[in-house]
């Protein structure tokens, strides 16, 4: 599903963040994504969605080459993945469920459909009966759940979450890192950035180590 | 189908609502855009004015032809002038009826009336059946050849210094239309660039998940277009309300002259090429400010 070769990163003017990464996921897998602050986890996922390029090395993303695919294929791609961003990315002048339903109708779902999905993903996170309010009347962790809630709209074939219960006590975290576990379940490939070694210790899944030094510790 | 139909009307009613958010922003807009497309369509439309103000002219007659006083059978002469190659049309005027109408419109019946006898000739109005110039000098020519004919007037002359200066005008005209069309796409340019700016996260957020280039255009286009036609209606009122205020001189001055000439102002044709030039010109500089900004956000 991923794969990274020998990928590089350094932002326009600084230092490098990633230096030779190599790793694999495989379709279906659930992988978390740890490290120390700054390590470059952030980065490492915004190179997989294609948020960010790498400047070296090749990635690839469901059998395709991220360097060689057009500028007119990338919203396409994008399609494919839900990404639950670490600051959120909510639209602060729209309700909870145009946010959520942002994803769909830039596919052009309409109608019955689009209020079908989107009440389905707002009621998995637990806000169905928050829909028609604005992200900022809700708390933060409520508002992780939103972004948790668009990713997910699409039904998409790769998860990636940076950091999805940063703001969310300890039984909400483990819901909603449940709520993953039940997507990887169903066939879904997730990829979860996280400092919680709690969630790790108790779902026994594969770990990826980025150290301080921006490298790939040997699993 | 439907559901495409249906999410254009609601970017259009969203685009709407945008602009009546901002409403002093909105209008200030607007009303430049208008003023701006209303200096080229009121110099058009003054255009078209002289233009039918000289080929009114034409149509009543291009020559007066004056006919010797003792010319025993001045009907005949009309007559023959009428059959020759090149008229469309001829007017016989009696020295009786000349006078006549000499009195009505001149103004100086009381003076007229003193005199014994009509010192008028008869004269014949003829109307070229073509009005370029050598077909005006070649019937100048035989007109001047029939028996009985005293001399040729024409307007030939004063026509053609006319159509030269309607020529330079109309030159001017589109020189000026270009020069504030681009104008007109550079501050709509402007307008949807703070618009766009605006809308940064949104944007941001949409290319996030997936949404496409042209998705994140459509409604920019929508309002780049609507303030464009909503200006050239701003244009149309503009020059209307001009015609309206130079009208009663211009009548006043054509009744001096016994003319039935009124001025016209866009009409429903103008109308129609001033929105369509507008909508253009707004759908334009908003694509134009949207590819540039779309250029400088794009995420990888
Ligand atoms: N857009 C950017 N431009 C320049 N430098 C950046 C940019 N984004 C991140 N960095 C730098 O890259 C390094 C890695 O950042 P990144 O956000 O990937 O770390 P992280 O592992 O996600 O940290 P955290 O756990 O705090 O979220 C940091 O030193 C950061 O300052
Ligand atoms: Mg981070």
């Amino acid at each position: 599903m991923i794969e990274l070769r020998h990928v590089f990163k350094r932002y326009h003017g600084g230092a490098d963040v990633l230096t030779d990464i190599n790793f694999t996921i495989e379709d279906g897998e659930m992988v978390f994504l740890t490290g120390p602050s700054g390590a470059g986890k952030s980065t490492l996922l915004k190179l997989i969605a294609l948020i960010e390029r790498p400047t070296r090395g090749q990635i690839s993303v469901n059998g395709r080459d991220l360097a060689k695919l057009s500028r007119r294929r990338i919203p396409a791609f994008r399609r494919e993945i839900g990404v639950v961003f670490q600051d959120n990315k909510l639209l602060n002048d729209r309700t909870l469920f145009d946010n959520v339903a942002l994803p769909l109708i830039v596919r052009g779902v309409t109608g019955d459909e689009l209020r079908r999905r989107v009440h389905a993903a707002l009621d998995k996170v637990g806000l169905l009966a928050r829909a028609r309010n604005h992200p900022l009347t809700l708390s933060g962790g409520e508002q992780q759940r939103v972004g948790i809630a668009r990713a997910i709209t699409n039904r998409p074939p790769l998860l990636i979450a940076d950091e999805p219960t940063g703001n969310l006590d300890a039984a909400l975290s483990d819901e909603v890192i449940d709520l993953f576990s039940d997507f990887h379940a169903h066939g879904t490939t997730v990829l979860i950035a996280t400092h919680e070694k709690r969630h790790i210790e108790r779902l026994r899944k594969r770990v990826i180590t980025l150290r301080k030094d921006h490298s790939l510790e040997a699993a | 189908m439907s559901g495409y139909l249906s999410r254009h009307a609601q970017v259009l009613l969203a685009t709407l609502g945008d602009m009546l958010r901002e409403p002093v922003a909105s209008a200030l807009a607007i009303a430049v855009i208008g003023i701006t497309l209303a200096l080229p369509a009121g110099l058009f439309t003054a255009l078209a004015n002289v233009q039918r103000l000289s080929t009114g002219w034409q149509r009543s007659a291009a020559f007066s032809v004056y006919l010797h006083r003792q010319t025993p059978a001045p009907r005949q002469i009309a007559t023959a002038i009428g059959r020759l190659p090149g008229v469309k049309s001829v007017a016989y005027v009696s020295p009786a009826a000349g006078l006549a109408l000499f009195r009505r419109l001149s103004g100086f019946g009381p003076a007229l009336a003193t005199l014994h006898s009509n010192p008028l000739p008869p004269v014949v109005l003829v109307t070229p059946r073509r009005e370029t110039p050598s077909a005006l000098a070649q019937l100048t020519h035989a007109l001047q050849r029939v028996p009985g004919v005293a001399s040729v007037q024409s307007d030939l002359h004063w026509l053609e210094r006319l159509q030269a200066g309607l020529a330079l005008g109309r030159r001017l005209a589109l020189l000026l239309t270009a020069l504030l069309g681009l104008a007109v796409l550079l501050i709509l340019g402007n307008t949807i660039r703070v618009a766009v700016m605006n809308r940064a996260t949104e944007i941001e957020v949409i290319q996030l998940v997936g949404g496409t280039d042209r998705f994140i255009r459509r409604p920019f286009l929508y309002a780049g277009a609507l303030q464009g036609i909503l200006g050239a209606l701003a244009a149309f009122v503009i020059v209307e309300i001009a015609v309206l205020i130079l009208d009663g001189p211009v009548r006043h001055l054509a009744d001096l002259y016994g003319s039935p000439y009124r001025l016209q102002g866009l009409g429903l044709h103008g109308l129609l090429w001033l929105v369509l030039g507008g909508g253009a010109l707004g759908w334009t500089g908003s694509r134009l400010a949207v590819a540039r900004e779309l250029r400088r956000r794009r995420l990888a």
